[in-house]
């Protein structure tokens, strides 16, 4: 007798599943539409008091001690740039580890497991609704961030882009991982936030990572984020460089191959101890 | 026929339901073991930002610290930093926790239920505060242990007087966590109040710079946050030597201000309560 599965996954129900997860996140987002706005102004309240620590540092609104470290007086630019970055790597950080304890604390995690799709496609779907809203803000963030700080780009966008697709792709790899992890432990909050913080501490988004204590630089420098950020401000900007940049560019590319490579195999052998562990359905 | 409740409410019953809420809340509280992490790392990491940026500011020759001291007259910018962004991290996690705390249980559901117990409803509020309360004591031991010890913070003042500045506070600070917690049941969007209110400390109440260098305008509504003061005090009761004279005018407005919000927040509480259950609102989210 010939069986028949209950579901023929194939690649459209896939997208099916990507879209309506997607859908389902995008709808969520504007349900609450202050939260929504808010989060254009969220990270130009969190560098107000930078602009203003700047300003005390500052003669005749150049930040000349800065310039040692950075190659550039405009301060304001330098970091309204690294917020920017740092806005979407957080969009990864948060989409995907923050998302799944979501899933844990309504009571749909464990269904939504059952369902017949690939488990890293509910995480990507996830944080494909906090990238296009990142990518939105970020532009709203420039525009009143050059309006009240002043942001100067004189460089080439086309080329400045060049570096973000590897880092982005390698940061998903992180993202995965670091899902599991959240799977495992079933909290979130903590996790989240201070790795997002850490990462965006040593990977200088508010500071050229050669001010560094020489016993912390290692660790920044270990970062491929790090260079990712050096290479969008060094075309953008042009601030000095770490490495020249086609190197941060090769390296970053390494990244974005390792980081999917680790972060899938780590997804895929946690999320088998969480099964076995029978803790899916638990908050 | 004399009519006979279900339940007699009174004292007694009142506050069995406030320790069951703050049974509940630090069973969950040390049920996620993160928090001993966060404990130890946020003291460290949050302020370690700015200090760095701060270090990157002053620059390879010192150039950028000389211009800074020229224009606040401080000498340093490491203690002052430590101690600002610790009282922003106070505030923030009270509007996290006790702000959340019944949003929270809408979230999981379970606020309708309780909210039909016949209990004491500010218990729920009023119970998820202490434990917090007590963490946040130990975050501020640790904070002012690893500040003096990783970032050679010296501080020169008195214990007491900080302590005695810390108690003064702790009304505004919970004051405004009622009234944002009861804001929230209704509103809902409590990501956008949290945003709101920590940002509105963050810019005006000069965690990490001197208030002279704000704008005329911004140095007026600093006037009328709790934190502006409550960051003030600490630092010299902390910081200097300059003992209770200089943190008297502080203590006075926290006093005043920690008046004002308690009443602010029991009052929202209640409005916002009978507003919610009007409305049926209570049980969605």
């Amino acid at each position: 007798m010939q069986t028949q599965p209950l579901s023929q996954p194939t690649l459209l129900s896939h997208l099916r599943a990507l879209y309506a997860l997607i859908r389902k996140d995008w709808k969520q987002y504007w349900r609450y539409p202050l939260n929504a706005v808010s989060s254009v102004f969220q990270p130009l309240i969190w560098i107000a008091p930078i602009y203003f620590m700047g300003q005390a540092f500052s003669e005749n609104g150049k930040a000349i001690g800065f310039s040692q470290y950075s190659g550039t007086t405009d301060f304001m630019s330098f970091i309204l740039l690294g917020t920017v970055l740092e806005s979407f790597i957080n969009a990864v950080f948060w989409g995907m580890g923050y998302a799944l304890k979501n899933d844990m604390d309504s009571g749909v995690m464990e269904s939504n497991w059952l369902t017949p799709i690939p488990r890293l496609l509910i995480l990507i779907g996830h944080s494909v609704t906090n990238l296009v809203v990142t990518a939105v803000t970020s532009i709203g963030m420039l525009v009143f961030g050059g309006l009240i700080f002043g942001f100067n780009a004189s460089g080439d966008v086309l080329k400045a882009l060049l570096p973000i697709i590897p880092m982005m792709l390698g940061l998903y790899g992180f993202g995965f991982a670091f899902a599991a992890v959240v799977m495992l432990l079933r909290e979130a909050n903590t996790l989240v936030d201070v790795s997002s913080f850490l990462v965006q501490i040593f990977s200088g988004s508010n500071f050229p990572v050669n001010a560094l204590p020489r016993f912390l630089l290692p660790v920044a420098l270990a970062l491929p984020l790090t260079y990712g950020l050096d290479a969008v401000r060094a075309n953008l900007i042009g601030t000095k460089t770490i490495l020249p940049l086609q190197w941060e560019l090769i390296l970053l590319i390494v990244f974005m191959f390792v980081m999917l490579w680790i972060g899938t195999a780590t997804f895929r052998s946690l999320e088998r101890r969480v099964r076995t562990l029978g803790t899916l359905g638990q908050h | 026929m004399n009519a006979k409740s279900l339940t007699t409410p009174g004292f007694s019953s009142d506050f069995s339901a406030l320790w069951a809420v703050v049974r509940r809340e630090w069973t969950i509280f040390i049920r996620y073991p993160s928090w001993i992490i966060a404990l130890f790392i946020w003291p460290v990491i949050f302020p370690m930002g700015y200090i760095l940026t701060a270090r990157a500011l002053s620059g390879v020759d010192g150039s950028g610290l000389t211009t800074f001291q020229n224009t606040t007259g401080l000498t340093e910018y490491v203690g002052y930093i430590a101690v600002g962004t610790m009282i922003w991290m106070w505030q923030n996690i009270v509007l996290w926790a006790v702000g959340y705390s019944l949003r929270n249980e809408q979230m999981r559901g379970t606020l309708e239920s309780n909210w039909l117990s016949p209990t004491w409803r500010f218990a729920y509020l009023l119970g998820s505060s202490i434990p917090q309360l007590v963490s946040m004591f130990m975050l501020m031991l640790v904070s002012g242990l690893e500040y003096a010890f990783l970032f050679k913070v010296n501080f020169s003042g008195s214990l007491w007087l900080t302590l005695l500045v810390i108690l003064t506070a702790i009304p505004s600070v919970y004051g405004l966590g009622f009234a944002f917690a009861s804001v929230v049941i209704t509103a809902k969007e409590a990501n956008a109040f949290v945003f709101l209110v920590r940002g509105i400390v963050m810019i005006f109440c000069g965690i990490t710079y001197p208030l002279a260098i704000l704008p005329d305008w911004m140095q007026a509504v600093s006037k009328w946050l709790p934190q502006t003061y409550i960051i003030h005090a600490v630092r010299t009761a902390a910081l200097s030597t300059e003992g209770f004279s200089g943190v008297a005018f502080d203590l006075k407005m926290l006093a005043l201000f920690g008046i004002f919000w308690l009443a602010v927040g029991y009052a929202l509480f209640n409005m916002m309560e009978r507003r919610a259950r009007q409305t049926g609102a209570i049980g969605q989210y």
